[in-house]
């Protein structure tokens, strides 16, 4: 493993500092570590400088007016144990739950699940579909985007140099689910994930899908189909098989392809229909 | 960049860890340099769960984990299992229910089972206790005496 300096900041002034005073490729940031510590073992990164957010006060959690602000360096866990999460984003519950193991989620935490951007993230395509925000933090100030916009492909992020994720936002509560395939329940990568959620004040559907590169896509002319509530069982199947057929989707070392486009189709079937379960889609 | 100052609780002493580098990992700092060999490195890769310590009573992947980034924390290992009552009740109750075959896995199932019943408490589902333990691996496949140790364990008195 190649030595690298560890810088720990005590202010978010300190920490936007640090990470300017580096040129070149740039520093690495550390918030959990369960995922950069991987890609310097391997090689993939070499960061001279790894500036670590341990200090800053962003691990926060808040409810107000129904939205949901996570403080970036939270760990999972926290979140996962969060009374209300379930109750009010049950597909966020799922998704986080589905990350790692509980070890992990002690450490890891959902700013780093973002920063990092890998294209099995579980957790961005849950984000996607719950209209999630990223507010970022850097020397020319603050600002707010979609996590749609802030995730460009695999393992690109729009973070400007010198910038920090410093919260993540849901803007509301919805009934959601997250379901996902893969060969081990726990510590595996998901050969498809598959996150909906339905805003009740839009109306209607979000879907997205994960477990395949470059990155989480939501499907949109997919959610719309499905119209502003509760879906015919023939709506649905021909949403699901639209899922299938038109999702950007290719084979690797996880799965093949066709065996991803079956998994979109019963995946997004299965989901819709838990979604409908909660009894909180109006017909 | 060295710092001198780094110190660590460790079983319940205070562990000094001069000329420590920023890269060194919990598991090769309890191992090679305090002489705690109980914690195992398995895949190195966050993946079996054979090095989880508890760090401020919580399970943790010593493996995936900078030391400093753990510094004036608290770390339990299985080497402090005779001071620690929950690890010493789930020693026990692997015992009781010879839950371990190699053994190599034993002591991060040990403190990661000790880890989730201080989460959760002695009264949680056991559903969900064999579900908290879903990050180790055994290779000897020896899931079932280990499913018993769990039920064990949760028993009042081992």
């Amino acid at each position: 493993m190649p030595p690298f300096e560890l810088v720990t900041p005590a202010t978010v002034d300190e920490a936007i500092a640090s990470l300017r005073a580096i040129a070149g490729s740039g520093p690495a940031v550390i918030a959990g570590g369960t995922d950069l510590l991987l890609d310097i073992d391997d090689g993939r990164t070499a960061p001279g400088r790894v500036v670590s957010l341990r200090r800053l006060p962003w691990r926060t959690l808040d409810w107000t007016d129904g939205a949901l602000t996570v403080g970036s360096t939270l760990p999972l866990r926290s979140l996962e144990d969060d009374p209300d999460l379930p109750r009010r984003l049950p597909g966020l519950w799922q998704s986080v739950h589905a990350v790692g193991s509980v070890a992990l989620r002690h450490r890891a935490t959902l700013g780093g699940n973002l920063g990092r951007a890998a294209p099995a993230s579980d957790l961005i395509p849950m984000l996607l579909a719950l209209d999630a925000e990223v507010d970022l933090v850097g020397p020319d100030g603050s600002r707010r985007l979609s996590v749609d916009a802030f995730i460009r492909s695999s393992r690109r992020t729009t973070l400007a140099p010198g910038e920090l994720i410093r919260s993540v936002r849901v803007p509301e509560s919805r009934p959601s689910a997250f379901l996902w395939q893969r060969v081990r329940p726990a510590n595996d990568i998901s050969q498809i994930a598959v996150a909906v959620a339905f805003s009740p004040t839009r109306p209607g559907w979000s879907i997205a899908v994960g477990g395949m590169p470059p990155r989480p896509v939501l499907l949109t002319d997919v959610a719309r189909r499905l119209g502003h509530g509760r879906p015919s069982e023939e709506l649905l199947r021909d949403a699901c098989d639209r899922a299938s057929r038109e999702v950007g989707l290719a084979s690797d070392q996880r799965a093949s392809e066709e065996y991803r486009r079956r998994l979109v189709g019963t995946l997004l079937g299965r989901a819709v229909r838990a979604v409908v379960a909660s009894g909180e889609v109006p017909s | 960049m060295t710092d001198d100052s780094a110190a660590l609780w460790v079983n319940g002493s205070v562990a000094r860890l001069q000329g420590m580098p920023d890269d060194e990992r919990l598991l090769d700092t309890l191992r090679w340099r305090l002489g705690l060999k109980g914690t195992k490195e398995g895949c190195r890769t966050g993946d079996c769960g054979a090095c989880t310590v508890l760090v401020d009573g919580k399970s943790t992947l010593s493996c995936l984990t900078l030391t400093r980034e753990v510094e004036g924390g608290s770390v339990t290992t299985i080497d402090g299992a005779s001071d620690d009552p929950e690890l010493k009740r789930v020693s026990a109750a692997f015992t009781a229910a010879e839950a371990l075959q190699c053994g190599y896995c034993t002591p991060g199932f040990v403190v990661a089972l000790a880890g989730l019943l201080k989460e959760r408490g002695r009264s949680a589902p056991v559903e969900e206790l064999m579900d908290g333990l879903q990050g180790n691996l055994c290779r000897c496949t020896g899931y079932a005496a280990i499913a018993r140790a769990v039920a064990l364990a949760r028993e009042d008195a081992p």
